[in-house]
């Protein structure tokens, strides 16, 4: 391992190079490169890396990067790309077939809000849009969780009971462009954790064969329940890549979930992301406190593990969800996932906390405020948007 | 944990300085972080960094409210805002030329450190002349302040590979820094936050609020028009600059108006100028000079002559000699109203022009066309009229003024024994007699001496007269030779032997005929005209023998001062003289004996404005010392390279047996108007051509077109981020500091 201090984009980038490096006994890797802040750097680092056996392909937009990984993945290429916010939307429809072609593409996330009006801060609207994509979903709290997320992100998405995208998600400018100190994987620890990708449909002359033709609505609905299925095999291959990575790397990166003192909790916090680390000390702080409060990290948004979550929350009787985006009409697109994991708990109060949209600083005092207020009260309301006014 | 907050602007190493403070713990072990505050108004925006630096793993992401420490990279946001939170103890850390002491009131009770890193950054080269980038040399003063070591600036500094200047204004600062605690209790101010956006529909779509971003600049650009080279080279005084922009658009008619202005004699000067504006000329640097005779004469060719207005004054001035600084004189002062009589000794007006310019190399078509333009504004002129010093002193009491510009009439003669006399002959008196059709030298052979353009004259006039041979002898080399250096070429060309390094010591008469005896030469150190001297070399061994039927003599002229009133001082161009006289003014070789046309032509028209000033009461103008456009100040790389473009030649064979011109001018290839082309090929030199380079580069729009080569920076909204400064082609724009206001 070696310690370094850079931002979070660089140690994404070095991490998506390791992994595309590790693939150099097999058929190499290739990254779709098209700069948006605040992933830009990412791009930067790939562009700058020399490649053993692959090539970064600087294009004209996000839309054709994307294009880029369904052309390298499909020749089986381990495929990598990054992007953010308005980038993303314009990429989506090739987001959606890199996952219906069944693709191991690895894209990179900094969370940035959707504009207009323009707003270049952390909010996590953008990859939430893609929450109907056939893609997984991570969500990092720090440069570490990002590195290693990046590697376990490839082992799961190759893996042959999933063969499926992986989005892994950083917080803009929060983790994006904030230099810390992390330990970069080796590329020799990489290369063993990090199997010669062998895509089972990859083109081969000796076999010459149509993909993405048009198909019978059966063969449609047969495709997604097959996808359904490749996820929700998702638990079992994780848990493998993580035993994997940590007797590979010497630590453990978080799960799905991570739970925080809610064995015992009444009151428990669910936050993802920086939210998250903010949530943590003043959970901490409650605790040192005397009150039974508990913290629940998301980590995996897609796969959904709902039982996992249930597990995770504990005996609390009060569940506060931090949403750092918003799906008009509705509510916290967390919310809605835990709203429907916790059926099996209707005596639970759950109440929705919508804060930090656009990249507003949420203060320990507002989290504070948030843990008072859900612990007032006997019923859930509608989903609360926490302005300055209430903070 | 330490928690430190840096204070900048966007776009200037703020947060690169925040990145490297971190990078000095990181190397000593410690955990950091570092992180800026990213705005969508970056550039020169009010900008915060942060730093935090533990034993621990650090999972704070919010930005840090009660520093530490504080670091303001510029000094405009130095007010008592910028302390806010700092705990006590803490260091406020100062760009600011100004000692520690003078913010005892902005700052009580706090801790101030203060370093000049304006002057420090930019001692050491970094940034850009129009914006200094100061991080690094802060960086060096907060090391010192934090208890860290030169050897962890330098480390942090080597991390991001950042070298040269940037350690050396770092130590400059780490060694300068002053620190005093100011007296008093420590005020707490609120911070300043950031205006609040309207509401997304309040305003239409947007809602951004209005930032008036010119209270950012610490520098404001400004437009200033510099001297240009050539301009200012020109003898004549013409806006060499200003008239190649009017031919690079195509418009001749405003290029020969601007000539015009200062001379009468484009299509003369065009053609027989040594061009001193080309020898000045800063696209030299980047290619070849821009061939501005040439463009002169196509301009005297394609632009059409103004009609010239009626003498409108009463008074009349004298000028005596129709040369080209009389006629100069006789031009301005006929544009200025007055009426003008021109005395000429000859039968045909254009002194030396006519008599010694031989018609290959200024034709007479031409002459004749511009000396009848001088005389169409108001100007008589009677040939055949000599005037001495009994007739000058009449003059001054018929006319209001007289300007004598009788030129160079003495000729220095060699004393070369007195054998074959008859076959010496002065240079300039053979050229008067060729020029009249009444020279013979067909078939024989000739030696000039001499290494002006005189001797060029000469020497091409007699191989086109039929001279079997025709050899200069010169006592220094060609490099050394005053005659232009293209009229060399041409003499080489077609045959003229240059004899470098001799000069004639005696004639004698051999067998064959007479024979010219000269000495070999070495070149010692130079003299005082800055050219090396001819030295003899001693013995018999460096005499040589140069059989010859004739000897050409062209070494020069000297004024003939005796027309001039006895004991005339010359002050100037003024004679100084009795009262009761009309003002006597002299000009051209007579007092200057520059020897060019161009400084004749600028000669006579500074006397014309004196005789105006005089005879009006008016000032004159003084011309003023200008900042010239220097090849410092202009942006070569910017410019692709091109060829110049260059007159057609008359073929070698027939210029040997003609007088027709040997110079051509442009050829237009296809599609291509050569003239303009050329033209174009001029940078425009500190002077504003439009090009909006600026408005380009620009990024925050406020560099707005006002007309007329002008443009206005919109300051309310500049950032002075300087770019227009560092991209402006050809020095126009400038930054200079805002008006100072460190301390509120």
């Amino acid at each position: 391992m070696s310690r370094a201090y850079v931002t979070g984009n660089h140690a994404a980038g070095h991490a998506l190079a390791a992994a595309g490096e590790a693939n150099r006994r097999a058929r190499g890797c290739c990254g779709g490169a098209y700069p948006i802040t605040p992933q830009t750097e990412i791009i930067e680092y790939l562009m700058a890396h020399a490649f053993a056996r692959g090539s970064v392909v600087p294009v004209e937009s996000e839309h054709s990067a994307m294009g880029v990984c369904i052309g390298a993945a499909l020749a089986g290429a381990r495929a990598f790309t990054a992007s953010s916010a308005n980038g993303l939307l314009y990429m989506m429809e090739n987001v959606f077939a890199a996952g219906y072609y069944r693709l191991p593409v690895v894209m990179v996330v900094s969370n940035r809000t959707l504009g207009p009006p323009w707003n270049i801060w952390a909010d996590q609207g953008d990859s939430l849009a893609l929450r109907d994509a056939p893609w997984l979903q991570f969500y990092c709290d720090s440069h570490q969780d990002l590195v290693d997320t990046i590697l376990v992100a490839f082992r799961i998405a190759e893996d042959l009971r999933v063969l499926l995208p992986a989005i892994v998600a950083q917080d803009g400018f929060l983790l994006s462009h904030t230099q810390m100190v992390v330990d970069l994987p080796e590329q020799e620890l990489v290369d063993g954790y990090l199997p010669p990708l062998d895509l089972p449909h990859h083109l081969d002359f000796g076999r010459p064969r149509m993909y993405g033709g048009m198909t019978w609505p059966r063969d449609t609905q047969r495709q997604r329940a097959d996808i359904q299925a490749a996820m929700d095999r998702v638990p079992e291959v994780l848990d493998e890549a993580l035993d994997d990575f940590e007797r590979s790397f010497g630590r453990r990166p978080v799960s799905a979930f991570s739970a925080e003192q809610t064995g015992d909790a009444d009151i428990v916090v669910v936050a993802c992301n920086t939210l998250a680390e903010t949530a943590r000390e003043v959970v901490r702080a409650r605790r040192a406190a005397g009150e039974r409060v508990g913290l629940v990290r998301v980590k995996l948004f897609r796969p959904f593990l709902r039982q996992a979550l249930v597990d995770a929350v504990g005996p609390a009787s009060r569940v506060a969800v931090l949403d750092r985006n918003h799906s008009p009409g509705s509510g916290g697109i967390f919310w809605n996932e835990i709203a429907t994991s916790l059926r099996s708990r209707p005596d639970v109060v759950l109440q929705d906390y919508i804060v930090g949209l656009g990249g507003s600083d949420v203060a320990p005092a507002v989290i504070d405020g948030i843990i008072r207020d859900v612990g007032t009260r006997d019923t859930a309301a509608d989903p609360i948007f926490i302005t300055e006014a209430v903070a | 944990m330490i928690e430190i907050v840096v204070h900048g602007r966007g776009g200037r190493g703020g947060v690169t300085l925040a990145k490297l403070i971190a990078g000095m713990y990181f190397r000593r072990g410690s955990y950091v972080q570092a992180f800026g505050v990213y705005g969508a108004e970056r550039s020169g925006a009010p900008v915060q960094a942060y730093v935090r630096v533990d034993t621990e793993e650090i999972t704070a992401h919010l930005p840090i409210t009660e520093p530490d420490h504080i670091v303001v990279i510029d000094p405009s946001l130095i007010t008592a805002a910028v302390a806010s939170g700092l705990r006590a103890g803490g260091w406020l850390v100062l760009n600011s030329p100004l000692e520690p002491a003078a913010f005892a009131q902005t700052f009580p009770g706090c801790c101030v450190a203060t370093l000049d890193a304006n002057a420090i950054a930019s001692a050491n080269g970094l940034g850009s002349p129009a914006l200094p980038i100061v991080n690094t040399t802060m960086l060096g003063a907060a090391a010192r302040l934090f208890g860290l070591h030169v050897a962890d600036v330098e480390g942090a500094l080597d991390d991001v590979g950042l070298k040269g200047g940037n350690p050396a204004a770092a130590r400059a600062a780490y060694d300068s820094v002053l620190t005093a605690a100011m007296p008093g209790k420590v005020v707490r101010v609120a911070p300043q936050l950031p205006p609040r956006s309207l509401g997304f529909l309040d305003d239409g779509v947007g809602g951004l609020p209005t930032i008036h971003t010119g209270q950012w600049a610490s520098r404001r650009p400004h437009s200033r028009e510099l001297a240009a080279v050539c301009s200012e080279a020109c003898p004549a005084g013409n806006d060499v600059r200003g008239f190649l922009q009017a031919a690079a658009r195509g418009d001749y008619d405003a290029a020969l108006s601007l000539i015009l202005e200062t001379s009468p004699f484009p299509g003369i000067c065009g053609r027989v100028c040594p061009a001193p504006c080309m020898a000045g000329c800063n696209r030299a640097q980047l290619d070849e000079a821009v061939n501005v005779r040439e463009v002169e004469r196509a301009v005297a060719g394609r632009g059409r002559l103004p009609e010239p207005g009626k003498p409108r004054r009463a008074e009349r001035v004298a000028v005596v000699g129709s040369g080209p600084a009389g006629l100069s004189a006789a031009y301005h002062l006929g544009r200025l109203g007055y009426g003008v009589t021109v005395f000429e000794a000859d039968p045909e007006s254009g002194g030396l022009l006519r008599r010694g310019i031989p018609a290959y190399r200024l034709p007479r078509d031409i002459l004749d066309r511009e000396v009848d333009f001088v005389l169409r504004h108001g100007v008589d002129i009677e040939t055949g009229h000599p005037v001495d010093r009994a007739e000058l002193a009449r003059l001054r009491r018929r006319y209001a003024a007289v300007f004598v510009a009788t030129g160079l009439q003495g000729t220095p003669s060699l004393e070369l024994g007195g054998a074959c006399n008859g076959a010496v002959l002065q240079g300039l008196d053979f050229l008067e007699r060729a020029c009249r059709g009444e020279a013979s030298v067909a078939g024989d052979s000739l030696v000039v001496v001499g290494g002006g353009n005189t001797a060029m004259d000469a020497a091409r006039t007699a191989l086109r007269l039929g001279a079997r041979d025709v050899r200069v002898v010169y006592r220094r080399t060609r490099d050394e030779m005053p005659a232009i250096a293209e009229e060399v070429d041409e003499a080489l060309e077609e045959g003229v032997e240059l004899r470098e390094l001799e000069a004639p010591v005696r004639i004698c008469e051999a067998a064959t005929g007479p024979t010219l005896v000269c000495r070999r030469m070495r070149l010692g150190k130079p003299d005082g005209s800055g050219r090396r001297r001819p030295v003899p070399v001693e013995g018999d061994e460096a005499l040589v023998e140069l059989p010859c039927d004739r000897l050409l003599l062209a070494l020069g002229q000297s004024p003939d001062v005796s027309v001039l009133p006895k004991g005339a001082e010359i002050r100037g161009c003024r004679i100084a003289g009795e009262k009761e006289d009309a003002p006597l003014f002299v000009g051209g070789d007579l007092a200057t004996g520059e020897g060019t046309v161009a400084a004749a032509v600028g000669s006579g028209r500074l006397a014309a404005a004196r005789i105006h000033a005089l005879l009006d009461g008016s000032e004159t103008e003084e011309p003023q010392p200008h900042e010239l456009a220097g090849p410092d100040v202009i942006a070569l790389d910017r410019f692709p390279k091109t060829a110049q473009h260059k007159s057609a030649m008359l073929a070698v064979d027939e210029r040997r047996r003609t007088f027709l011109e040997v110079r051509r001018g442009f050829v237009d290839e296809e599609g291509e108007d050569a003239t303009a082309a050329e033209a174009a090929r001029c940078l425009s030199c500190g002077a504003c051509n439009e090009c909006e380079t600026c408005v380009a580069y620009c990024p925050e729009g406020v560099v707005c077109p006002a007309g007329g080569h002008r443009y206005l920076f919109d300051y309310e909204y500049c950032k002075g981020c300087g770019l227009c400064a560092a991209q402006c082609p050809r020095g126009v724009i400038v930054m200079e500091d805002c008006a100072e206001e460190v301390c509120t």
